[in-house]
C-alpha cells in the first residue's frame, strides 16, 4: 500500500492553506503536513482551519521539535486537533533546524535521546498515564496529564536525516519522515530504518516510510526547475560536508550560498544553484518526469512519497497537475 | 446593489471560467489580507462543496477578489467581455 502527502509552509494566509488542502483532499492525497517554524504561522491553528473544511485526508505537523515546544504540549495540541479531525491526525517530530533554533537561542543538545524521549512522552500523555516520566531531559509528575480522554490514538512520525535519527525513526517511530529527494540517499535512509526497526524487534511494515521531498511540476521542465530553486539553495546551505562530497557539490559553492542566503543577496544565492544540485535536492520536471522519479524512489522502499514545496511555479496548477497526470500512474482515482 | 445581483446579470455559462480566474487572482494577490476572515471562510464553504461557480460562489469570488486586487479583477471582467459588470461594481454598496 502505497500513499502521497503534500506539504504546506504557513507562510501565506490561513485560506489559502486551507484552499489547497481541501483541493488536495479532492485530487486523492492520503496526508497533509504543515511545517512548524516561529516565524510561520502556528502549525495548529492552520491544521485547525483545515481540519474543518476536510472529511478525509490525515493531517498533521510535519514536523514540530521538542526544543521550542514541550513534548506535554504537542501531546496536548495533537489530541485536541484529534477531537476536530478524529482519526486523521498524525504527529511529526524531528529535532529541527539548527539555523532556526539558534535564532532565538535555543541549543540542540542531544537530538537523539531529546526526540527519544519526547516521543516517549507524547504517547504517555496520550495514553493518559498515571505515573510519572523521569528521563535524562524530560520529567513529568505523577499527575501531569490531561483532564481530557482522547479516543483513539495518533500515529508518530520521526523526521530525520543523519544515520543514528533514521535507526531511531526505525525503532520507535509508527513513521519515518527521510528528509531526502535522490534515490541514493532515500535507499541508504530507508536501510537505516530497517535496520533500526531489526534491531528494536520490529517489522519493517508496522512503519510507514514516507520520502519528503523538495517537489516542483510543471508542464514544461524549465518552469518546474526554476521554481524549485530557492529551496535547492537553502538544501545546498544547510547540508553537511559528507552530503555534499556525496553528490560532488563543491564545499566552497555551498559556502557562498549560505554566506550570499544570509546577507539576503538572493540574485547570487539562487544564481549559483546548478542543474546538478537540482537533480540530488528535489524532485522536479514535468508529469512524465515526476513520474519516473517518484517510481524509482518507491523502489527504493518507502511506503508515502511526499510533495514538499515549492510544489511548483503555481501552487494551485501544480496540484491540479499532479492529480491528474501524475495519480493515475500510482492509484485509483479519488 | 450587491455582488449577488450584480452576478445575475452575467450569463450562466460563464460562472465557471469567471470563478476560476477570479480564484486565481484572489491565490496570488499580494492584497490577500484585505479579505476579511468571513468572506475567507464563505469561499471555503463553498469549495468544499465545490459550488464556487454557482451564483453565491461568483458573488463571494467576485467581492473577494475585488478587495484583493481591484485591477486584475476588473482586468478579469474585461477579458471576459463584462464591461458592463465592471463598470456596475461602482454602484455595489460596502
Amino acid at each position: 500500500m502505497i500513499g502521497f502527502g503534500i506539504e504546506f509552509v504557513p507562510m501565506d494566509l490561513y485560506w489559502r492553506t486551507t484552499y489547497y488542502s481541501i483541493q488536495a483532499e479532492r485530487l486523492g492525497y492520503d496526508n497533509i503536513w504543515i511545517t512548524d517554524h516561529f516565524n510561520n504561522r502556528n502549525v495548529y491553528v492552520s491544521l485547525s482551519a483545515i481540519a474543518n473544511y476536510t472529511e478525509r485526508i490525515k493531517i498533521g505537523p510535519g514536523v514540530t521539535n521538542p526544543y521550542l515546544v514541550h513534548p506535554v504540549m504537542t501531546a496536548q495540541s495533537v489530541a485536541s486537533l484529534n477531537e476536530v479531525a478524529p482519526g486523521r491526525v498524525v504527529c511529526g517530530i524531528g529535532a529541527g533546524d539548527r539555523t532556526t533554533l539558534d535564532m532565538v537561542g535555543v541549543e540542540m543538545k542531544s537530538p537523539l535521546r531529546t526526540v527519544r524521549e519526547a516521543v516517549e512522552v507524547i504517547r504517555r500523555q496520550i495514553a493518559r498515564e498515571k505515573e510519572g516520566y523521569e528521563g535524562s531531559v524530560f520529567r513529568t509528575s505523577p499527575g501531569a496529564r490531561f483532564n481530557f480522554r482522547m479516543q483513539g490514538r495518533i500515529p508518530i512520525y520521526v523526521g530525520a536525516q543523519g544515520p543514528r535519527m533514521l535507526q531511531l525513526a526505525g525503532a520507535i517511530g509508527d513513521g519515518a519522515l527521510i528528509n531526502a529527494s535522490h534515490p541514493e540517499d532515500v535507499r541508504e535512509a530507508v536501510s537505516y530504518i530497517r535496520r533500526g526497526a531489526e534491531e528494536a524487534g520490529r517489522q519493517m511494515d508496522e512503519i510507514d516510510v514516507t520520502a519528503y521531498t523538495s517537489f516542483s511540476i510543471a508542464e514544461d521542465e524549465k518552469s518546474a526547475r526554476k521554481a524549485v530553486v530557492p529551496v535547492v539553495a537553502y538544501i545546498v546551505a544547510g547540508s553537511p560536508p559528507s552530503v555534499l562530497e556525496k553528490h560532488d557539490i563543491s564545499p566552497k559553492v555551498a559556502d557562498r550560498i549560505r554566506g550570499d542566503l544570509a546577507e539576503r543577496r538572493w540574485g547570487e544565492a539562487f544564481g549559483a544553484v546548478d542543474s546538478g544540485m537540482i537533480d540530488v535536492f528535489a524532485v522536479s520536471g514535468t508529469p512524465d518526469q515526476c513520474v519516473e522519479k517518484i517510481d524509482g524512489l518507491f523502489e527504493t522502499g518507502i511506503t508515502q512519497f511526499v510533495t514538499g514545496s515549492p510544489l511548483g511555479p503555481n501552487v494551485r496548477f501544480s496540484i491540479a497537475l499532479f492529480g491528474r497526470e501524475v495519480f493515475p500512474h500510482f492509484k485509483e482515482p479519488a | 446593489m450587491s455582488h449577488l445581483e450584480l452576478v445575475r446579470r452575467i450569463p450562466r455559462s460563464m460562472y465557471g471560467m469567471l470563478s476560476e480566474k477570479l480564484m486565481d487572482a484572489l491565490l496570488e494577490a499580494k492584497g490577500g489580507d484585505n479579505v476579511p476572515s468571513s468572506l475567507a471562510k464563505t469561499i471555503l464553504y463553498y469549495w468544499q462543496r465545490d459550488q464556487l461557480d454557482s451564483e453565491a460562489g461568483v458573488a463571494n469570488l467576485l467581492h473577494a477578489a475585488e478587495l484583493a486586487d481591484p485591477a486584475r479583477t476588473g482586468a478579469v471582467l474585461d477579458e471576459l467581455g463584462l464591461e458592463e459588470i465592471r463598470l456596475a461594481m461602482r454602484l455595489v454598496e460596502p
